[in-house]
């Protein structure tokens, strides 16, 4: 029976979760068994999901403190000989992820988006050169495969009533853990691009007069998106950044607005129903994902069905009751 | 105080030409440049040289010999050294190989901080700085989009943490790994009019496998614990796409559709 270790970040316990529908993908006809170490604490939202929880206790540790974070789970690997180690592409997820495979002495994947079988090797699928290109890679080491995966790609969809079983794991330190958290602040970003239905999307095309976008997000009642080089021009905020070093986003419709659609970019998007793009290059490859292509200017569009949307709203307003 | 950047050289991928009839890349006359988040670690360093009086700041990477050029031109910016460490064994080495070799050399030297970038463009895996730290022992921390230049010693650096939701400052002990992402806006300058054919090539150190204690089926693709065995170009649904012009004809179609949809 094979064992399956993930990594639940405290600050993404759901997305953590969803990891185990890549173990479920990596043995589709062999039973495997569901383990989740967390740090200091049980997340109820686990229940039913694993077969064991293991909580770290460790009082002077925090989950930024992942040099020591990689010698408990060593320990704890050391005790349970796991055969597949998932660790979300979380922050924390992605500095730990590295250090323990140096550790294990095991090979690593980054950012994985698909599990592939080919003959009696499991490949795992990332994107490499800023996504133009999909490379599948193997283990070759004797140690677990690991992985960092991908956020927001995989769902799981396997059974949720397993007799979850808590443990508990002493970790003692001996030394100073030589992080320590000053300060912390909520971001005020209002909305996440990700639960958004409607979003409204610029890129190169449209450059500095990107929050001209927002009145057109506003009238369909969506958010603004950005793809890489609005944000790297620091024309928009990393939050809002749709694509492979970004954010992947299920809206019900998308509108991309001067954006050329980089495999970077497209890799950003799942299951979007509608995805309507403006280009001045009717050939751009987003124009082939999209079901309307508006050839022209973005900005002049955008202006353009904002006003057509206004008034439409005004004419289809109740009047007032006298 | 010294400083040890370390650093990647990557293809040049915005400017990346790809043939879509055989899908695959053109890598004929593909240009190596220095990753941007390492050119912002580098451009870090020489700020501190700046402010610290007595900081001697040494550029390493891994990397074929044609880059010295490039490396040269890093010293000509006041760079103090340069090391690269190149041997045709290292081809093809994944991250866990990449990682061993750049500490096998850092393990034999002194320095109070080592500073590098977060993601690379090419890889962009951002598992080299974390492995560095694993292997020398290290704390690391990545995402770094702000050091407090005031507060920076030899003892601590206070570093600023850009994440989702949040955003943190981390008081960090010294020694560590600092990876730096681009958003903490640090630029390397050009290289001045002056300094353009100074030599520098006493400064620039070029290290293979023997010199450090590798052998050959450690590194490269013999030495690695992943391996590519296959790429391909993604394939992506097709639509049945409907194409107009941006004018009123082409907006009046957009509104119906989205109006049939039940957006508006």
């Amino acid at each position: 029976m094979k064992k399956c270790l993930i990594f639940l970040d405290s600050e993404q316990i759901q997305n953590s979760i969803e990891l185990l529908e890549v173990a479920r993908r990596m043995y589709p006809d062999e039973h495997w068994e569901a383990y989740g170490v967390v740090i200091n604490y049980s997340p109820p939202e686990a229940q039913g999901f694993f077969d064991f929880i293991i909580q770290v206790n460790a009082r002077n540790i925090k989950q930024y403190n992942l040099k020591e974070i990689t010698n408990a789970i060593s320990d704890i690997h050391k005790q349970y000989n796991f055969d597949v180690i998932l660790i979300p592409g979380t922050w924390c997820g992605r500095i730990l992820a590295p250090r323990l495979a140096v550790r294990l002495q095991t090979g690593l994947t980054a950012d994985v988006t698909e599990i592939r079988h080919k003959e009696d090797s499991i490949e795992m699928v990332r994107p490499v050169f800023s996504s133009r290109m999909m490379a599948g890679i193997i283990n070759k080491s004797n140690g677990p495969i690991m992985m960092s995966v991908r956020q927001n790609v995989f769902k799981y969809a396997g059974n949720k009533d397993r007799q979850t079983r808590l443990v508990e794991f002493d970790y003692q330190s001996n030394a100073q853990p030589g992080i320590r958290q000053v300060s912390v602040y909520e971001k005020s970003q209002s909305y996440d691009i990700r639960e958004s239905n409607v979003l409204v999307s610029g890129g190169g095309g449209v450059g500095k007069d990107f929050h001209r976008l927002e009145a057109l997000a506003e009238v369909l009642k969506g958010h603004v998106a950005a793809s890489r080089r609005i944000v790297d021009k620091g024309i928009a905020p990393r939050s809002i950044q749709v694509g492979q070093s970004g954010k992947t986003v299920s809206p019900k419709l998308y509108i991309a607005l001067g954006i050329y659609g980089a495999i970077q970019h497209v890799e950003g998007l799942k299951n979007v129903a509608c995805i309507i793009s403006v280009n001045t290059n009717a050939n751009a490859p987003i124009c082939s994902l999209s079901d309307i292509v508006v050839e022209g200017d973005a900005l002049l569009f955008v202006d353009l069905l904002t006003e057509r949307i206004r008034i439409y709203n005004e004419a289809t307003k109740c009047p007032p009751l006298l | 105080m010294k400083l040890i950047c370390v650093v990647k050289f990557v293809p040049d991928v915005d400017n990346f030409r790809y043939d879509f009839e055989n899908n695959k890349l053109i890598r004929e006359d593909m240009r190596l440049i220095l990753n941007p988040d390492d050119a912002c670690a580098v451009a870090f360093a020489l700020k501190v040289k700046e402010k610290l009086a007595g900081t001697v700041v040494e550029v390493v990477t891994m990397a074929p010999k044609k880059i010295v050029p490039h490396m040269e031109d890093l010293l000509r910016l006041g760079v103090d050294k340069g090391v690269i460490l190149s041997d045709k064994a290292f081809a093809g080495s994944d991250t866990y190989v990449t990682s061993k070799v750049l500490s096998r050399y850092l393990l034999g030297q002194h320095y109070d901080c080592i500073i590098t970038g977060t993601h690379a463009v090419d890889g962009d895996t951002a598992h080299v700085p974390a492995q560095l730290g694993e292997w020398l022992g290290l704390n690391q921390m990545s995402g770094i989009t702000k050091v407090d230049m005031e507060k920076f010693n030899k003892a601590f650096a206070y570093v600023d943490v850009d994440n989702d939701q949040t955003s943190a400052t981390y008081e960090v002990s010294l020694p560590a790994v600092l990876s730096l992402t681009r958003e903490i806006g640090y630029k390397l300058p050009y290289v001045r009019k002056g300094e353009i054919n100074r030599d520098v090539k006493s400064s620039i150190y070029i290290l293979g496998g023997e010199d450090l204690g590798l052998h050959e089926d450690q590194t490269g693709l013999k030495g690695s614990l992943t391996q590519v065995v296959e790429t391909y170009a993604k394939q992506y649904e097709k639509r049945e796409r409907t194409l107009v012009k941006a004018d009123n004809d082409g907006v009046e179609t957009v509104f119906h559709y989205l109006h049939e949809k039940g957006f508006i």
